[in-house]
This record gives C-alpha cells, sequence and structure tokens, in this order.
C-alpha cells in the first residue's frame, strides 16, 4: 500500500476497511480495496483543512481496530440518520458525509493502484465523457509551476532549484522522523522489486560488472536503508544530558533538527549507491536535497524514478544534471546549508575553496592509496584472494581500493605466485548473468590517468608480472600486478584508481607502517595476522580513518560504523552514527523555570560576591566529602547575598 | 515568519471569483494600484484538474463538503482564482422585477428596479459571449426534461450560457467544464475581465488565505497566510471585500466588525437545491454532449418558488447524493447511464447565520421553514410528475440539498442595523471599505445570480471611482 504523506499506516488500513464496507463490490464491480485507488489519498488529503483531517485521522484509527460488523452497523444508521433526532441525526449525516466523500471520491475518480487489472469503475458504470483538446488547447500556457531545466541549468534555474528545495523543506521537516521513515521503507521495497532494472541501468552507465553492481550498490544502498529503519528514530531522538552541580535546577536538552537544503555531489565510482545512501540520510534528518550525479555516469532519470514511485514529491529531492565545472559552482553559489562531496582530491579542494566564499560547511570524501600489510602468519590463499579482490574489485575503481599490498619478506615469493594465479584466473567482461569478474573502465580519462602510471613505472623499472600486454588505450585493462617499486614513481605516490595491484616486501612491523603513513592519503587500511594483539597494534599505528583486520574494504560493510578519511582523505564522517550529525543542526538547550530568582553570575559584581565565588570555584572543584560540604555551604552563602542584593535594587527602584 | 509589505496599493481585493475582477478591471484601466489576495489557486485552461477527485479536492473549501450546522445541506464554496464563474454551469439571467422588486422591500434601495439595473446588466453582458445550446445537441436528459414539461404543459425555455464556443461538433461534454473549462469557452473571470485587468497591471496573488483586516491612518491593512503558512501583511488605501456570502462575513467577524455593524452574518441565503433521479429503461446517458439545455420557464413555478432544472454531476457526487451503502449501492450505480436528472432549485425564505466560534471557526446555520420546504415538496412532485410521464422506471431523490448560490451575510441597505453595505457598496461608516459580490444581497431572488453580480459589480466600480476622485 501507497504510503501517505497525512495518514499512518493503521489509519490507511482503517480506510480500506470503511471503504469495503461502504464499496464491497459486486459481480460486476470491484471492491473499494481491489482497485486499489487508496493509492492516492494523498490527492484529497493534501488539500483538507486540519480539522477535517484530525476528523479522519481519529475515524480511520478507531475504525483499523473496529470489528467490520461495527463499521456495517454505524452506516446503516447513518443512512437513516432522519429517525434519529437534532445532534444525533446531525452527527450521523456528518459522519455518513465525511465516510462516504473520503472513500466514494476516491473510488468514482476512477483512479486504480499499480498491477490492477480488472474493469475500471468507469466501464461498469458507463462513465465516458469527452472533451476534445485541439492544438490550440494543447499550447503551453503559464502553469503554476514554472517547467525548470534540470539538464545544465543556467544559473536563474538554479535559483529557482533552489527556492522550491526551501519552500518544500519546510513540509519534510513537519513530519517527524517516523513519517519521513515510511518513505525510506517504501523506497526499500521498490528498489527491492526493481533491481533487474537498475542493475541495467548501472551496467550501461558505467560497465562495470554485474556481480560488483549487485554486491556493492544495491546490497550496500538496501543495508543503508534497513539501518535507517532501525536506527535513525533513536539516534534523531531529542536527548537529555545532565546538568552539572553548578546549575542547579535548570534541564539540558540536545534537539537534532535538519540544516534545511543539503547539496550532495557524487562520484562515478559507485553513482547508484554514492546517491541514494547520502540523500535518504540527508532526508530522513529532514533535510531537503539537491543531488548531482557525475556526468560520466548520470543513472538519468532512475533516481526520480524510484522516489517517486515510493511516493516522495520532485520538490523533495531535485536532481540535477551537467558537467560538474559549470553546474556545480553554480550549485554552491545559491548558497546550500551544507555540501556533501564525494570524489577526487582536486575538486573536493576546489568546492572548499568555493564553499569559504559563503561559509558553508562542507563533508569532503576523497580519495585514497589503501595499504594493506600482510604479515608471515596468515592464511595465504586466503590473503592473496583478499588482496585481489581489494585491488581490483569495481576494476579498482573505488576510493578504498588496495593501492598499496606490504608482504612480509618471508612469505614474498609464495605470495606473488599466488597473486598471479589468483589474477590470471579473472575474466574480463559485463556478462548479463553475471559471470565476469571485472569490467571495463568507466571513463576515458581514468584510462589516460592509467597509462601515464603504466608507462613511468615501467620506465623507471617496475616488474609486471600480468598485464604488461595492456596496449594503455583499450578500456578494458587487463589486471596488473606490479612489484620493483620505487618511491619516485607516480604509481607509488598517486591515486591509481584501476585494477593494478603494486607489491613491496617488508621487514619489520614499523617498517610496514612508516610505508604504510608515507603517502598524504589516508582513507583506510588493512592489517592481515594471525596475533590479534599484533594487527590491533599496527591497525592503531597506522594514520587512517577505518582499518580492516584480516579482511578487506569491509567497514564500509557495516552501516553502524562511521565512514571517512584522515589526512588529504577526507573532512567528517558519514555513515553510523555520525553519518546522521553530518546532516543535522545539534541544538544545545538549557531550560530553567521562569522566577524572579538572579543569577549569582549576573550584575552587580562587588568585592564580597569575588570572594564568596573564589571560595566556591575553589572547592567544587577540590577532591574529598569536606570540599563538597564546603562548596555547598559557599552556594548557599552566595545565594543568599545575591537574594539580599536583588531585593534591595528592588526597593531602590520602587521609591 | 511575518512579512510586512513596504508597498501601499491603492485598492486591494479580498477573493477573485466573480466580483473583484469586474472592478479590478475597471480601477486597473482608470491607473489605480491593485492587489488581488485569492486563497484558492491560479489556472489556466491549460492545468485545469482533470479527474473529480483532484477537481473536488482542489477547487472547493473543505473539499466541496462544507456543511451546515444541522448537517442537512452542503455548500458547494469554491475556492480557486474566477470562484463560480469556474465551477458553474455558466448560466446567465438577469433579475426580473418580482426579485428586485423583494430586494428594494427589504433593503430601501431604490435603484434595485429593472429600469435601473438595465443598463448595468448591458455593460455586464458586454464583457461575455451569451449563448444558447442549438436544439441539434441537446442529449437526451435535455429531451426527456422537454417532453415532460410538454406533456404536462409547463413552460420552459432555452439556458443563456456564457459560453463562447464549446465545439459540440467534436463530441465535447458539458459535465467536464465543470472542473473548469479546459477549451477555453466557458466565459469564467480568467478567460474574460480578469484577463483585461491582470493585462493592466492587477497584481494577483493566489494560494493566500486573509484572515484579518484593520484600518489605520485612514488605510486598510490585510493579514494573510499562505499556503506555506507564511503570514504576510499588505496595506491599502481602499479595501474591496469579494469574498463571498461565508467569506466575507467571517474575514469580518474575525476581525471584529460585528461590535459597529451587529447585522454581519444574517440574512444569509443559499437557494437549497435537491437532485433526483429517473432511471429509464434505455440508456440516457445524462453525461454526454450538452445535459443542459433547458430551464423551467413557468409563471407558476415562479409563483411557487422553485425552478427546476436540468443538471447533472459526476459519479463521486452522485454516489454520495444517493442514499445508502454496500451492494445496493453498487447496484444502483451499475445502471448509472440509465440516469435522467432533474433538479428543484428553491428560492429560500428563512435566513440562514453564518457565526465564528472563539477560535474563528466557521458555524453556519441554516434551516429550512415550512415555506422552504412546501417550495421543496411541490417542486419535487413536478418532478416526479415529469419522470413518470417520460417512462421512468424508478425515481430515487437525492438525500441532502446542496448550497450552491451563496449570498447574502453583509446584505446592502438603507439601515446600518439591518444591513451591513450603504447604497455606495461602502460598509456602513466605513469611507473606504466595499463589497459588490453576492453578500449583499438582501434576500434570495430565485435566479442565478452570476450576471447580477457582474452588474453590481460595474455598477460598484463606477462609484468607488467617482467616490474616490471626489
Amino acid at each position: 500500500m501507497k504510503i501517505s504523506r497525512y495518514f499512518s499506516r493503521n489509519q490507511l488500513l482503517g480506510l480500506l476497511k470503511t471503504g469495503d464496507v461502504i464499496l464491497p463490490g459486486t459481480e460486476q464491480s470491484p471492491s473499494f480495496s481491489q482497485t486499489g485507488c487508496i493509492e492516492h489519498i494523498d490527492r484529497m488529503a493534501a488539500f483538507l483543512s486540519a480539522d477535517d483531517l484530525s476528523g479522519l485521522r481519529i475515524l480511520f484509527s478507531i475504525f483499523h481496530w473496529s470489528p467490520r460488523w461495527l463499521i456495517r452497523l454505524l452506516m446503516r444508521m447513518c443512512t437513516h440518520n432522519r429517525s434519529y433526532p437534532g445532534f444525533l441525526g446531525a452527527g450521523l449525516r456528518m459522519l455518513e458525509i465525511g465516510l462516504k466523500g473520503a472513500t466514494m471520491s476516491l473510488y468514482y475518480a476512477n483512479l486504480t493502484g499499480p498491477g490492477y487489472q480488472d474493469k475500471k469503475v468507469f466501464e461498469v458504470i458507463g462513465w465516458n465523457p469527452k472533451i476534445v483538446l485541439r492544438e490550440s488547447d494543447l499550447a503551453p500556457g503559464t502553469s503554476p509551476g514554472p517547467a525548470l531545466n534540470y539538464d545544465n541549468p543556467a544559473p536563474e534555474d538554479v535559483a529557482a532549484i533552489y527556492k522550491r528545495a526551501r519552500q518544500a523543506q519546510p513540509d519534510i521537516e513537519s513530519w517527524g522522523v517516523a513519517k519521513r521513515l515510511e518513505f525510506i521503507s517504501r523506497l526499500k521495497d521498490i528498489i527491492i522489486s526493481r533491481q533487474a532494472y537498475i542493475l541495467d541501468r548501472i551496467q550501461q552507465d558505467t560497465g562495470k560488472s554485474r556481480t560488483d553492481a549487485l554486491t556493492a550498490e544495491i546490497f550496500g544502498t538496501l543495508d543503508h536503508l534497513d539501518y535507517l529503519e532501525k536506527k535513525a528514530r533513536k539516534i534523531l531522538a531529542d536527548r537529555k544530558v545532565p546538568t552539572p552541580f553548578a546549575l542547579m535546577g535548570k534541564k539540558s536538552r540536545i534537539y537534532f533538527e535538519p540544516m534545511g537544503t543539503t547539496l550532495i555531489i557524487s562520484p562515478w565510482n559507485y553513482p547508484f549507491y554514492q546517491a541514494i545512501v547520502p540523500i535518504t540520510l540527508s532526508f530522513t534528518v529532514g533535510n531537503a536535497v539537491i543531488y548531482k550525479p557525475a556526468s560520466a555516469t548520470p543513472l538519468k532519470g532512475l533516481v526520480e524514478d524510484l522516489l517517486a514511485e515510493a511516493g516522495f514529491e520532485p520538490d523533495w529531492v531535485q536532481v540535477v544534471y551537467g558537467p560538474g565545472r559549470q553546474v556545480g559552482d553554480r550549485l554552491i553559489e545559491q548558497r546550500p546549508d551544507k555540501i556533501f562531496f564525494i570524489g577526487s582530491q582536486s575538486v573536493g579542494q576546489h568546492i572548499m575553496r568555493r564553499a569559504a566564499e559563503h561559509l558553508i560547511p562542507v563533508e569532503l570524501e576523497l580519495g585514497g592509496k589503501d595499504p594493506m600489510i600482510v604479515f608471515e602468519d596468515v592464511d595465504l590463499p586466503r590473503a592473496a584472494a583478499g588482496a585481489v579482490w581489494g585491488a581490483l574489485t569495481n576494476t579498482g575503481q573505488s576510493c578504498t581500493a588496495v593501492e598499496k599490498l606490504f608482504v612480509h619478506q618471508s612469505i614474498y615469493d609464495r605470495f606473488m605466485d599466488a597473486l598471479v594465479r589468483e589474477t590470471s584466473r579473472l575474466t574480463l567482461g559485463t556478462d548479463p548473468a553475471g559471470g565476469a569478474d571485472i569490467g571495463p573502465m568507466t571513463t576515458p580519462s581514468q584510462v589516460t590517468v592509467i597509462a601515464e602510471q603504466v608507462a613511468d613505472a615501467k620506465a623507471k623499472g617496475a616488474r609486471f608480472l600480468t598485464g604488461a600486454d595492456w596496449d594503455g588505450r583499450s578500456a578494458s585493462i587487463p589486471p596488473m600486478v606490479v612489484d620493483q617499486i620505487t618511491e619516485g614513481m607516480q604509481l607509488d605516490q598517486e591515486e591509481t584508481f584501476g585494477p593494478i595491484l603494486p607489491v613491496i616486501p617488508f621487514a619489520e612491523e614499523a617498517e610496514a607502517v612508516a610505508m604504510a603513513n608515507a603517502g598524504e592519503f589516508g582513507l583506510s587500511a588493512s592489517v592481515w595476522s594471525d596475533d590479534l594483539k599484533r594487527a590491533d597494534r599496527v591497525a592503531r599505528a597506522i594514520v587512517t580513518g577505518n582499518v580492516s583486520i584480516n579482511n578487506v574494504m569491509l567497514t564500509e560493510g557495516n552501516h553502524a560504523l562511521p565512514f571517512g578519511g584522515a589526512k588529504k582523505s577526507g573532512i567528517g564522517r558519514y555513515k553510523g552514527e555520525f553519518g546522521f550529525y553530518c546532516f543535522a543542526n545539534i541544538k544545545s538547550i538549557l531550560i530553567d523555570g521562569n522566577s524572579n530568582k538572579m543569577e549569582a553570575n549576573w550584575f552587580p559584581y562587588s568585592p564580597k560576591k569575588f570572594r564568596l565565588f573564589t571560595d566556591l570555584t575553589t572547592q567544587i572543584y577540590s577532591r574529598g566529602v569536606l570540599s563538597t560540604v564546603k562548596a555547598a555551604v559557599s552556594g548557599l552563602k552566595l545565594e543568599s547575598y545575591v537574594k539580599k542584593v536583588a531585593k534591595k535594587h528592588a526597593r531602590s527602584r520602587e521609591s | 515568519m511575518h512579512t510586512v509589505q513596504s508597498q501601499t496599493y491603492d485598492f486591494i481585493f479580498v477573493g477573485a471569483g466573480i466580483s473583484s475582477p469586474f472592478i479590478a478591471h475597471e480601477l486597473c484601466r482608470a491607473g489605480s494600484n491593485c492587489l488581488m489576495i485569492e486563497a484558492g489557486p491560479h489556472y489556466t485552461h491549460h492545468t485545469y484538474p482533470r479527474n473529480e477527485l483532484d477537481g473536488t479536492s482542489q477547487m472547493y473549501w473543505s473539499g466541496g463538503l462544507e456543511l451546515s450546522t444541522d448537517a442537512k445541506l452542503v455548500f458547494l464554496r469554491p475556492k480557486v482564482v474566477g470562484g463560480g464563474s469556474i465551477v458553474n454551469q455558466a448560466l446567465v439571467d438577469r433579475f426580473d422585477d418580482d426579485a428586485l422588486d423583494a430586494w428594494r422591500a427589504a433593503s430601501g434601495v431604490d435603484f434595485f428596479n429593472v429600469n435601473d439595473m438595465d443598463a448595468w446588466y448591458e455593460k455586464a453582458e458586454d464583457e461575455i459571449a451569451i449563448q444558447e445550446i442549438p436544439a441539434d445537441v441537446r442529449n437526451q436528459n435535455a429531451r426527456i426534461f422537454q417532453e415532460g414539461f410538454e406533456k404536462l404543459g409547463y413552460h420552459l425555455a432555452p439556458l443563456h450560457r456564457a459560453q463562447k464556443d464549446c465545439r459540440y461538433g467534436d463530441g465535447n461534454c458539458c459535465i467536464e467544464c465543470l472542473n473548469g473549462c479546459r477549451i477555453g469557452s466557458k466565459q469564467s473571470t480568467p478567460e474574460t475581465v480578469l484577463k483585461k485587468a491582470l493585462a493592466h497591471g492587477l497584481q494577483l496573488v493566489p494560494e493566500t488565505e486573509a484572515e484579518q483586516i484593520s484600518e489605520n491612518d485612514g488605510g486598510v491593512q490585510v493579514q494573510c497566510r499562505d499556503r506555506l503558512g507564511r503570514q504576510m501583511t499588505y496595506r491599502g488605501r481602499h479595501l474591496i471585500l469579494a469574498g463571498g456570502a461565508i467569506g466575507n462575513s467571517r474575514l469580518l467577524l474575525n476581525s471584529g466588525y460585528n461590535r459597529e455593524l451587529p447585522h454581519i452574518g444574517h440574512d444569509f441565503y443559499c437557494h437549497p437545491q435537491y437532485m433526483n433521479f429517473g432511471i429509464y429503461a434505455e440508456p440516457v446517458n445524462a453525461h454526454i454532449g450538452a445535459f443542459q439545455a433547458f430551464k423551467s420557464d413557468d409563471p407558476g413555478f415562479r409563483h411557487e418558488g422553485f425552478k427546476l432544472e436540468n443538471v447533472y454531476a459526476g459519479p463521486s457526487a452522485i454516489a454520495m447524493l444517493v442514499s445508502g451503502f454496500g451492494n445496493a449501492h453498487h447496484r444502483f450505480m451499475e445502471k448509472l447511464s440509465h440516469f435522467a436528472c432533474i433538479e428543484v432549485c428553491t428560492r429560500d425564505t428563512q435566513p440562514g447565520r453564518i457565526k465564528v466560534n472563539r477560535k474563528g471557526k466557521l458555524i453556519i446555520h441554516k434551516e429550512r421553514s415550512q415555506t422552504d420546504m412546501d417550495r421543496f415538496e411541490k417542486g419535487t412532485r413536478v418532478i416526479d410528475e415529469i419522470f413518470r410521464s417520460t417512462g421512468a422506471l424508478e425515481i430515487v431523490h437525492g438525500s441532502f440539498g446542496i448550497g450552491l448560490h451563496l449570498m447574502g451575510g453583509c446584505v446592502m441597505g438603507a439601515d446600518p442595523v439591518r444591513s451591513v453595505v450603504d447604497p455606495e457598496f461602502r460598509l456602513h461608516g466605513k469611507k473606504n471599505i466595499f463589497i459588490a459580490d453576492s453578500s449583499i444581497f438582501p434576500n434570495a431572488p430565485g435566479i442565478n445570480p452570476s450576471l447580477t453580480i457582474m452588474a453590481l459589480s460595474k455598477m460598484a466600480a463606477d462609484r468607488i471611482l467617482r467616490n474616490v476622485q471626489s
């Protein structure tokens, strides 16, 4: 059943039950619930007055719990309202008109729900009036809602897009988290039922293998929505926090409020996941969202379609397309209340610079050069398989892909053999049945970057154990295992974002940590060892945002864990509890009662007050029971002094 | 958030139905700076709702289900730019001696007579195209009506309708224009005078409801709330209230004007109408083509205080009107294409009363006197006769009345105790607040009010311009 902005699920079930009592259906006519016309309830509810709406809510809630025979009895009484006197008759007539109004307007508008196949109501009752519109009637008029251009919009379009978002946001905020989560649940169902189509679209735009698309984009997204459903209410609820002794008698609260209109800019490597996750996170907090996908992988129309199907109004989440260089700045110029960006370091830097002009808070999830450290006591085949997957999944186009593999020298040769063996077995392609391992690269520009790094590495003496035969042009890049890496190589310094696995041997734990910490990135890492104490020690020593122990790229697999980078890999954390905070205005509230009491720290100051305050300050923070007692005494003294001064003050004012 | 507009307008109009576009057109043409506030949305003929659910939800107060306190009458109160001229059946008739004499008697206003009104009716008719429905396109519903009248010896006449070109040859059906005419034929104010007023610089603010008015420094202030709940205050030198009987009364009551003008909200009339259905063996298909070509034109009926119309309505409205639920209801509606429909429209004599409670919520008392009941019953008897004489197998009476022509509440008169508006269209004792819409009607005329609202508005515009200039 569709979610309503105005009625809860139970209230809708109450309406459905009432509808089926009033319109039970015959051999010819469908019943109220069969038609699915309840899906359209918001078309009516949106225009009802607050009083009418709350009346209907109460009625439907009651009917949800009432047996059918009771509703039938009530309707029968309504039908015979004339036999009831005065106000009782009037009450029954109001009830009848209200209930029939709600059910019959929906049913006889001939609207049905998705999947309804039988005869429509209009066919049954023979209702077929027509009006023939001619060319001149169809000419575009001045519609109340201006048609906006979302494809590479001009500055004035962008301004109108923001206006729309800002007008819609108070509405979104007003429903509260629970109501917003109903839309999230509906979206989850729709993604589940349409996953084949979504995979087609992702593969079309990215070229990635179907299994990569399924596990990272669909599974990951659903997992996130599930997390929202389960946790958002609690995390975003008002919180009580303790109030210290010195502020006795007052109360302290934290409210989590939306920031307003948030701008989300996502990269091309996981175009579906990186769209839905931040959009839904921001929406759940209560923000309106403006979303800009990467121009290489826009999935044009997909996000809008899915959201619309889930009952989102077009103003809540607006998708803006176009090249980042042009559109991005226009979007920032309109001063969103928050910018959330996932992508490259250089673009992140540019965004932060533009945001600084208006002091817009930014959240940046940037690139990485993530290390994997393998000690000598690991299960070798498993670690090698993990390294190959970590480096090559999504064709290496992940910000947390393994881009530097440090292997203990005692197992180095055996490990390299295993890597080469594993890598040579991989299949390339986009097999629609999901059989292929590695898809082609998504963007030509990234192919150029990789060709440059490969040529540089070859020139500086790196050894290519696989993939040496790549022509430097084809987007189907064979996975490459490379060693004999030296410090001056681009492959050693810069993010690669492709199917290349550089391997470096090490002798000592400290050496491995030092090498892992060498670069300017710090997004994620993995540590492999049978000795969990050692693994934990190394995990703490690496300067990075996320570490997986004896696994790879797995911190992202748990939506309760925050995600984000250290050093130049980003600013802020998203996902998990902290993810909500990145889209929230965290508001502190201190509540005092209304009284005539003056505060001790207010004016007027006096030498005596200074003395009393000094005593209190010293005693309150000194150790021991005695000082606590002393502090209480000083507190009382201070309070009575303040009272006395206030009284005197009041008297002098009166005279 | 509360914004106070710094600009001061010459005239602020509250409500954008029939009256204010007619007045604004004249005032804007004369160079005044005018603002018009309307609670409902502003559609063009491209954007009208496409089905009954959207139509009633979006174009009426309370989704078309506003009730009297005894819940025996449902008021259809339009909430849309163009108001009644959008959602009506476009009937335009001048008032006769009978109606105007009764007005003059009740109000003591001299110009309520056919001679004085003629010139203003002519000016109003000049603004709109008026046509009759040609004989060859009248549908079976109209033919049943005609046949019954002829058999029983009653008089009937073709309707005068404010329409330009309904292109019946295309197979267009009148029922489709009840939620706004999508082919630009119906002569609603947005298609006629409002368009001209906007071209002369009228500023229109739709989806904004006036909540309170006040006066200061010789000017007026209107406090409003828009669809998103934002408050705004507009300032003007003059105020023209055109929110209809209920809208004007409510606004004035909520602004405390009843202390000076105790008659606000009194003398409310609504021509209670009752739809009745005859069910025939053969399909009638009342919804196809032009169903409403005739009106009763019988001196006897006029004398008895009712008239008959062969109207029709959408399926939701009919389903609501016929009593009952469950299987019986379905079986009834399954025969819908065999229905013919005749409505009795009564000229009500018992005045109702519009009030607001402490929270400013509307309370509408509208009961029927014995005379009103007699009129309704006599009309219903004639309808039964017509249905029977034309071979109806079954007759079904609608279960409640509909208040369509909402009139009075701010009636015009010479006496400030028994009326609200003076013969110069000003609120008694107020130099700069005017009303010319149906809320000034002193009693129920028994004739469709549109054309008379237009004529009175023309007259009011003329007087306002003269008064303001002097």
